[in-house]
């Protein structure tokens, strides 16, 4: 985006300066003087529909009444936003809108918050002449299982509408009729079942769309709030939660311009439920004769700190972090460092990418460089399913800003109505097909001219997780080479990028290094680290199969469930000698824990948090935990001392700053400069400065494509059976049913046809689910959402075989 | 003129669509170089083939221009010549803005009404009436104006009015011709209107060549 030139405009006599081509609302506003509005919002195109916005802007002809919402600013603009006239039209648009608005404001949702009302009380007229009946529709309608619809309440200020066209791409709603009989609806049969249907009751500006978790749960002047990001996935959506006694109601989106720009996803925005689930652990818990038992925080902290110490340091091994703020995941880290003296340490469950790639990777592009890029080149999963809110982003760039976009991809994606190019492959032929990409021949001459017009950004990441992690980085090796190319990796899990900064690798160390190369700087400060090469998580759970390892500590992760291979998974943790678990919920792993310790989450921790991009931000704490949870730091602390160490973990805070101290990329970062400072759109850290910065150049390793006849595309779905979907229960009705897609010609190949049922085994596991046709997979493709509860035994397979199960 | 090459989705979609529809729906998709912009013809296209706008019209219209249903449907409940009703083979309406109202059209309504035993904006239970009341036509030197579907008879009074229900019910004409009922049940013509029209329509649908009415194109 080229820098506009600079007008000068005046408005009620103040001068003030504007972009050439500014819509004069938005002028206003960046100068400070606010102008009434309901259907001008700043991140939507203008439409003028509600009127609101009137201003009498000075023409040839004298004063002329505009709505500044489609008015764009010239040089030499003079602008009186408070003359009688310009008050007058505000009455007048005011009493014509509450001529239908029915007056329900104390049972109303938006209440206390409604520019309606706030505008009505500030630029209205006091009274209204209108004495007749106002329309009356049914009061609310269903128009998803997350929205409801009041009609009566709608001002058909079209922001609803506009943003299910404009910026999510799913058209659902719609005005319908005309005249006074208007509306705003769905498609008979098509409930507003969009991924991103929060965001339009929040831009609501009457109370006509409410959310079936916030609705009727409290009002808006008695709800306290923090600013915090969403740690749903690894976008970093800032957002806002919000509780009422003591109990998070409602999460909002704040705009953030780097990052979601106002926007979430419905995951984003109601997984709060999840908090105050009633299955979440509330005592510790000790496995007695294969049962677990309530116990004391005292008696379990002195189980586990004498089972620990009963073990050399290297045959205990950590796994997870990932869904933990920075400081969780750096006390994780030093404990299993320098209290246990264990290198067996690793956030990821062989499901991500390399961890050097991932954080060290350069160029590495920023979430902004979208706005400015040319093409961009996705080869990830579906971002639509898996990163929503970078979907809007990547969205926005080629249907607004022009970007050629490139999807390569086994499968439809969510992005493929913008999509310049789309290229389909069997999963396990990347390699392949990349390399045709490269060459340009055939049908990839275009994508290749395409290629050549840079900046290009490239978002790698796995399509599917069963797809080979090093294709990312072959893709990744071939994009840095494209004219002005760079590079955004994808992480899987929300705090992923924090806790491989916070060293939970085993090659890496707090701060965005290698091990090797600040081991004996870490010690001057740590003391002894370990000596010998840890193993990742595949590693661990074979060598607590084997018998090598001999206890596991996991902060917040599910091996059984998550891992590519999930039955090696339960066999490890079946043969480990001694298993804690520091987790919200009893999961599949938690399950076969002999400890099982209940630790604060999202919303009553405050911390860092580390996005895909490497950007920092601030998470904050608004409630209690229940019962007795405690903070996972504090908890590893009381280990520590229990194992005669000190973790020196008085609070989150003394981490945030030892980080600071020990953290090469994070020096800088404090909690003020997050909160208060410059740091509030989040800190990009820098990766090549200084000398001990992980510095990452991909390589194409010349990996070979899989010859299999069926590949497997095992594709996260949004809604999937994961725990804290699964505790929230309005995101829980949405996961999707399960499925094997095979295109037509594979089904009829196979005999099959529509709901027959057919088995699908691969080297992990094996699923029978019915059959279905999704004729967007290439031949030879077979497509299983990942991480249902009909389809987790699977495991991460490429090469498939089906085989058709006879109806008896 | 661009060539459409329908892609599978678009083909099945109106698979069950007669050939000539499916062929002028090509033909409209081509005239317009964003295949929204042919929403309205193809509505009416629609319209041909399931007798009024139903849902699954909507839909397939939808595949067609690349549109949610629900914005199909935000233009078909705009327009009110889009029916989403089924509508009788004849669709009376009687022009009741305000030249024709000066000039009478309150009694031809209330005739057509009697006559008929079809009330305003309904059908009858026979399905080969329906009467509704419209807007302008544009002929208000021929006022009070009745259209057959969308055929215009001028100068009508309501004596006229009944004869041209009793016509329509007993004689059941295959085609809604402008040029005969005119002679039969119409007064003074406002003027000549100049270029030619279609031989007349057969369907509740505007006579416009793409949509497949009797005769020549204009």
């Amino acid at each position: 985006m080229s820098e506009r030139e600079l007008v000068t405009i005046t408005i009620d006599g103040v001068e003030m300066q504007g972009p050439a081509g500014e819509v004069l609302i938005k002028v206003a506003q960046d100068n400070g003087n606010f102008i009434p509005r309901f259907c001008w919002h700043p991140r939507m195109k203008s439409v003028g529909m509600c009127r609101m916005c009137l201003v009498e802007v000075q023409g040839p002809r004298g004063p002329m009444l505009l709505p500044s919402c489609t008015t764009r600013v010239n040089d030499g603009m003079e602008v009186d936003t408070q003359s009688a006239v310009v008050k007058k039209a505000q009455e007048g648009v005011l009493e014509y809108l509450l001529i239908n608005h029915p007056l329900d404001c104390p049972v109303c949702d938006k209440g206390g918050e409604c520019p309606l009302q706030d505008h009505t009380i500030a630029y209205g007229p006091g009274e209204s002449r209108f004495v007749e009946e106002k329309r009356h529709y049914e009061k609310p309608i269903p128009i998803s299982d997350l929205v409801l619809l009041d009609r009566e309440r709608c001002i058909l200020c079209a922001r609803c509408t506009r943003f299910s066209e404009e910026i999510s791409g799913d058209p659902l709603i719609e005005f319908k009729d005309r005249g006074n009989a208007v509306q705003v609806i769905t498609f008979p049969d098509e409930p507003f079942s969009s991924y991103f249907s929060g965001n339009t009751v929040q831009i609501c500006p009457v109370g006509a769309l409410t959310a079936v978790p916030y609705r009727f749960k409290a009002r808006p002047w008695d709800l306290e709030a923090v600013e915090s990001v969403s740690m749903v996935d690894s976008v970093g959506s800032k957002v806002s939660v919000q509780s009422s006694q003591n109990t998070v109601v409602r999460i909002d989106g704040i705009d953030n311009d780097p990052t979601n720009q106002g926007w979430l996803s419905d995951k984003d925005r109601f997984i709060f439920e999840s908090i105050h689930s009633e299955h979440r652990l509330t005592k510790p818990l000790i496995k007695e004769d294969g049962a677990f038992r309530e116990a004391t925080w005292g008696e379990a902290l002195d189980l586990v700190g004498e089972r620990l110490a009963g073990y050399t340091g290297e045959s205990v091994a950590g796994l997870g972090g990932a869904n933990n703020t920075n400081e969780e995941a750096f006390a994780f880290g030093k404990f299993l460092r320098t209290i246990v003296v264990t290198p067996h340490i690793d956030a990821q469950l062989d499901d991500g990418l390399d961890p050097h790639f991932l954080i060290g990777v350069t160029p590495r592009a920023s979430i902004p460089d979208l706005e400015t890029a040319a093409t961009i080149l996705l080869w990830a999963g579906d971002l639509k399913e898996e990163y929503p809110v970078l979907y809007l982003r990547v969205r926005r760039a080629a249907a607004e800003l022009g970007a050629n976009l490139i999807v390569v991809h086994p499968r439809r994606t969510g992005l493929d109505d913008v999509a310049t190019h789309k290229i389909r492959y069997q999963p396990g032929r990347g390699p392949d097909v990349l390399r045709e990409i490269a060459a340009g021949a055939g049908d990839y001459e275009d994508v290749k001219t395409a290629l050549a017009g840079g900046p290009v950004v490239a978002i790698v990441g796995r399509t599917g997780l069963g797809e080979d992690p090093r294709l990312a980085e072959a893709v990744a090796a071939f994009a840095r080479d494209l004219p002005g190319g760079k590079i955004l990796p994808l992480a899987r899990r929300g705090n992923i990028v924090g806790a491989l900064d916070m060293g939970l690798a085993p090659t890496l160390l707090p701060g965005r290094v290698s091990e090797s190369t600040a081991h004996d700087l870490l010690e001057a400060e740590w003391g002894p680290l370990p000596e010998t090469r840890g193993r990742g998580s595949s590693g661990v759970l074979e060598g607590l199969r084997d018998g090598d390892l001999k206890a596991l500590i996991m902060l917040g992760t599910d091996p059984v469930r998550d891992h590519a291979d999930p039955e090696a998974a339960a066999a490890g943790l079946a043969a480990a000698e001694f298993v804690v678990a520091l987790d919200h919920f009893h999961t599949d792993s938690t399950e076969m824990a002999d400890v099982v310790l209940p630790v604060h989450g999202f919303g009553e921790v405050e911390g860092s948090v580390t996005n895909t991009e490497g950007r920092v931000q601030k998470v904050n704490r608004l409630v209690p935990g229940p019962g007795q949870t405690r903070p996972a730091w504090s908890v590893l602390d009381d280990l520590a001392r229990r194992m005669g160490g000190d973790l020196g973990a008085v609070s989150a805070e003394t981490l945030a700053k030892e980080i600071e101290r020990v953290a090469p990329a994070y020096h800088g970062v404090t909690w003020d400069t997050l909160d208060w400072g410059s740091g509030r759109e989040g800190l990009v850290l820098p990766v090549e400065d200084g000398v001990q910065h992980l510095e990452y150049i991909p390589v194409d390793d010349g990996l070979s494509s899989s010859t299999a006849r069926y590949g497997l595309h095992l594709g996260r779905v949004l809604y999937d059976d994961g725990v804290r979907v699964r505790m929230s229960p309005s995101l829980a009705a949405l996961a999707p049913e399960a499925y094997v897609f095979l295109n037509a010609e594979d089904a009829a190949d196979l005999d099959l046809a529509s709901d027959d049922q057919v088995v699908v085994e691969g080297e992990y596991g094996s699923v029978e689910l019915p059959v279905a046709i999704d004729n967007s997979l290439g031949k030879g493709t077979v497509y299983v959402p990942a991480n249902l509860s009909a389809t987790r035994n699977l495991g991460a397979a490429v090469a498939v075989v089906l085989s058709k199960v006879e109806s008896s | 003129m661009r060539q459409v090459d329908l892609t599978a989705e678009e083909t099945s979609a109106i698979a069950g669509w007669s050939a000539e529809s499916r062929r002028r729906a090509e033909e409209i998709l081509s005239l317009y170089p964003e295949k929204r912009s042919a929403v309205m013809p193809l509505l009416y296209i629609s319209m041909i083939e399931n007798a009024y706008v139903t849902a699954d019209g909507m839909r397939q219209v939808g595949v067609l221009t690349g549109l949610s249903p629900a914005q199909v449907q935000s233009v078909a409940s705009f327009y009110t010549m889009y029916k989403r009703e089924p509508v009788g083979k004849y669709l009376v309406g009687v022009c009741t803005s305000i030249s024709c109202f000066l000039l009478g059209a309150d009694d031809v309504l209330a005739a057509i009404e009697d006559e008929s035993g079809v009330p305003d904006g309904e059908t009858g239970s026979d399905g080969v009436l329906s009467v509704e009341h419209v807007e302008c036509n544009g002929a208000c030197g021929g006022a009070p104006v009745v259209l057959v579907n969308w055929e215009m008879i001028e100068s009508v009074t309501p004596e006229k009015a009944r004869e041209l229900v009793k016509w329509l019910r007993d004689g059941q004409p295959e085609v809604a011709n402008t040029e005969e009922m005119q002679q039969l049940f119409g007064g003074e013509r406002s003027f000549d209107w100049g270029i030619k029209e279609p031989e007349g329509a057969i369907l509740p649908v505007p006579a416009f060549g793409p949509y497949g009415s009797v005769g020549e194109d204009s």
